[in-house]
């Protein structure tokens, strides 16, 4: 079978990314000046205390011998414990990671559902005024600062109108839904709290939006520039001819089509929807990875940085894994053969 | 069959509803006080941590053998009894007995007994993390009974009352031990609760959303006004300041100056000014040439334009030091010579010298070190002086510094605890070189007889006169640069009432007897 050569392919693959992520994680953060040690003890610490701690932390053995010990906890799953926090980092991950996944295909589906639709009429009515105005909003979507975008949402739609909370995921008279997932949206209906539900959806809406508009730019013109390219396939206008309607055209033959090299652009916009997340998380208080991987990088608190970085990568040949059978579904070609 | 989503669907239809009629309620409720903060806390573990940020949690839900006393309404730095009700110190200033005062509970009920104490010093110690710093002679202590403790020193530690007044002196409850895990003395477990005798204890912590205190059932003293203080993590200073504004917040920590500025005429809200014990000076290395030179020294001392600095960097928000021990904690003197600018008195200083070229280190950590770099900049091209400005991420900065490689370099300190110790003996001791305090190399035995011997007497008035003797000996060699003492900027809702603000108590608060107005 075609699909499981491909996952399995991808599994091995994977493999090999993560010894390659962690080696250089590793690397780079020991090769950054600074003593996390004595940034724990405070940097008044006697000579002393901060030895105590360098003994703790495992850091007064030779680099191989830290390393291997990783790679050996890894293995076994154990992502270490973070230094600035005292908790293990996995722990830490399992808090926050949900967080900026839920915010991220929130961010997702936004800019699918602005970004397909516009991409789409951009190229039917190529050079009319709906391109225009495409073609404007996706520039400025492209080009709007994440952070400045959300402060303006906040002061208009928290500030002026009330309409949506400032900040955080879910209000905290409410409390949090248990946790089942972590997300919240998911798990606020297993709780089976409408009004956590909700408080959820409207806690997520601007930060969503603020990061689905950026990236709403991207996908419309991938699709706009896509969808040129099919409407003038020569399967087009055969179908023009057979007498299909203008609909039937577009979304029934053009679009699909469109649809593959998309796809690929989407997964990448995931990864980048990811890492852009940190700003946008900064400035809606979302308690996602951004701003625990800042504080960490800040505290060279390099057991949650690698444990973050190995996340991301496995989440990223994941992503790019889902993408490839995605084109599966999507081009009977490839499915076809093989 | 009815599928799952119809009934999703109608839990959203009932959600909708209450949505499109209401908007989520602010903390209206008078007994419920809202905190925002810019990060979330670290460790609530008092033997761990080091960060006023956790100590805002911390001090309120445990209690220590002092506190720092309130007079009319004013924070100071001496201390009385907390869970102490009176102790003495022997002749040599080595054995320091406290009688408990009785009625002090823990969370889970249980009194805090001379056990206790113990318990929970000794785990302190054990730990020797950063907290255990200002203990420095702490060798030993002794249950006598169950209100009785003895505190025995291997060598007198003059400050030592007053370390007891700091967050990592916290009375922990000894029912911890039972949530240690692999030897680690309940760390994993007391870094995200709390198990102290405190007006409040920790009921939820959602990391990097909020953290919730509620009042301790048990708690020794009266009964607090607020049932609930919440403490919402929100990283952007403008959200905080709009949530503050309409009112979901009740006090906004960590506001830049433009933003306190702006909020300042709305009429809802306060913004409370006071003298800080922050200081910022700069460390002159006392070890390289040409600063190794008195007179390079002084000639800098004149040259920098002090005035400007506060009014210019600070809008006014600061005053100028005199000295290094700051003004409002014990010790200070207030006849002390201070500098100004005087480009004719550094360039006589400088008249048979070649002084071409100076760095000055600093980071971005603090976002007054530029501009202040750039004044000094300006200020020493008078003298025919060029700095070259050297960024650096904080922790290389904090490598060269510890290694002393550097000339100029801006730093921030803010004492531990209230004692001059805390400035003279970390800033002056020759056996503290590098971050350990002594930042600019400066090595003299007189001063470090003076200083070591007034870390050792108990009398505060003999103490003080050591102080005198050495502040003026460190002010004519001009080992540092003092700048400023920075003014502590708090903005809350008028409504917030019993506030007290305490310069070694920042980002802390009285919880336990602030209340809210409506």
């Amino acid at each position: 079978m075609q699909i499981l050569s491909i996952i399995r392919k991808r599994l091995v693959f994977l493999v090999f990314v993560v010894f390659g992520v962690s080696v250089i994680t590793f690397t780079v953060s020991h090769l950054i000046p600074g003593d996390p040690a004595r940034l724990v003890a405070g940097e008044r610490a006697s000579e002393e205390i901060v030895e105590a701690m360098r003994e703790r932390l495992g850091l007064d053995q030779p680099v191989y011998i830290q390393y291997w010990r990783y790679v050996r906890n890894l293995l076994s799953g154990d992502l270490g414990v973070s230094i600035r926090t005292g908790r293990p980092v996995l722990d830490d991950i399992r808090t926050f990671f949900p967080a900026t996944i839920e915010l991220g295909v929130a961010a997702l589906l936004i800019s699918i559902a602005f970004g397909v639709p516009l991409g789409v009429l951009s190229a039917v009515y190529r050079d009319g005024w709906i391109d225009q105005i495409g073609r404007t909003l996706a520039v400025t979507g492209i080009s709007t600062p994440a952070f400045w975008l959300g402060l303006l949402l906040i002061v208009f739609f928290y500030g002026r109108l009330d309409l949506f909370p400032a900040g955080g995921r879910i209000a905290t008279a409410i409390g949090v839904p248990p946790h089942v997932t972590g997300f919240y949206l998911i798990d606020s209906l297993i709780w089976g709290n409408g009004e956590a539900f909700l408080s959820v959806l409207r806690h997520l809406a601007l930060p969503a939006f603020t990061l689905g508009f950026v990236h709403m730019g991207v996908v419309a013109r991938q699709i706009r520039s896509a969808m040129l390219e099919t409407l003038r396939e020569d399967f087009v206008r055969t179908a023009k001819a057979n007498g299909l309607s203008r609909g039937q055209v577009i979304f029934g033959h053009a679009l699909p089509n469109a649809l593959i090299p998309s796809v690929t652009v989407l997964g990448l916009a995931f990864g980048d929807l990811l890492y852009g997340a940190v700003l946008t998380e900064t400035v809606f208080a979302w308690p996602g990875m951004g701003a625990y991987v800042v504080a960490s990088i800040q505290a060279l608190d390099f057991p949650a940085v690698m444990g973050f970085t190995v996340v991301v990568s496995i989440a990223y040949v994941l992503v790019n894994l889902v993408v490839d059978l995605t084109y599966l579904i999507l081009d009977p070609r490839i499915r076809d053969v093989g | 069959m009815e599928l799952p989503t119809k009934r999703i669907a109608g839990r959203l239809a009932t959600a909708a509803m209450i949505a499109a009629g209401l908007s989520m309620p602010a903390f209206a409720d008078p007994t419920v006080l809202v905190v925002a903060k810019a990060q979330d806390p670290t460790s609530l573990d008092p033997a761990v941590t080091m960060t006023n940020n956790d100590w805002t949690v911390i001090y309120p839900t445990y209690q220590r053998l002092v506190r720092y006393q309130v007079e009319d309404g004013i924070g100071q730095t001496t201390v009385e009894g907390e869970l102490a009700k009176s102790w003495t110190a022997s002749a040599d200033g080595k054995t320091w007995t406290f009688e408990l005062e009785s009625g002090h509970k823990f969370d889970d009920g249980t009194p805090v007994t001379a056990a206790a104490v113990k318990y929970s010093f000794d785990r302190l110690m054990a730990m020797k993390q950063g907290p255990a710093e200002v203990f420095p002679t702490l060798a030993s202590v002794e249950v006598v009974d169950d209100d009785t403790v003895v505190f025995n020193l291997s060598d007198a530690f003059a400050p030592f009352i007053y370390s007891l007044s700091t967050a990592g002196s916290a009375i922990i409850n000894p029912a911890v031990a039972e949530k240690a895990k692999d030897g680690d003395m309940g760390q994993a477990w007391l870094s995200g609760h709390s198990a102290g005798s405190g007006a409040y204890r920790v009921a939820s912590w959602e990391k990097g959303q909020s953290l919730i205190l509620e009042t301790n059932p048990h708690y020794g003293g009266e009964k607090p006004a607020l049932s609930k203080v919440i403490i919402k993590m929100i990283g952007e200073a403008s959200a905080r300041r709009l949530q503050l504004v309409s009112g979901d917040v009740d006090i906004a920590e960590s506001l830049p100056v433009d933003q306190l500025d702006a909020i300042s005429t709305n009429p809802d809200i306060e913004v409370q000014s006071h003298p800080s014990l922050q200081v910022t000076y700069l460390y002159l290395n006392n070890e390289r040439p040409p600063l190794d030179d008195p007179d390079v020294r002084a000639a800098i001392a004149y040259a920098i334009d002090y005035a400007g600095i506060i009014d210019g960097i600070l809008l006014g928000n600061g005053t100028q030091m005199r000295g290094p021990i700051p003004e409002g904690m014990w010790g200070h003197d207030p006849s002390l010579k201070q500098y100004s600018r005087d480009v004719e008195a550094a360039k006589a200083l400088l008249s048979d010298k070649d002084v071409r070229e100076l760095g000055y280190l600093y980071a971005t950590t603090d976002p007054n070190w530029e501009p202040i770099g750039l004044t000094v900049q300006a200020n020493l091209a008078d003298l025919g002086i060029e700095v070259e400005m050297q960024n650096l991420a904080y922790a290389t900065m904090r490598e060269r510094l510890d290694r002393g490689e550097f000339d100029i370099a801006a730093g921030n300190w803010t004492p531990d605890f209230s004692d001059p110790f805390m400035f003279m003996n970390y800033w002056f001791d020759s056996s503290r070189h590098g971050l350990a305090g002594n930042r600019s190399f400066y090595t003299n035995e007189t001063v470090d007889a003076l200083i070591r011997e007034a870390a050792l007497l108990s009398d505060q008035e003999d103490r003080e006169a050591l102080y005198r003797e050495a502040q003026k000996i460190v002010v004519d060699d001009n080992v540092y640069v003092y700048l400023f003492q920075k003014n502590e900027r708090i903005a809350l809702r008028k409504s917030v009432e019993g506030y007290v603000y305490n310069p070694m108590l920042l980002q802390i608060y009285n919880f336990a007897s602030m209340s809210k107005s409506e």
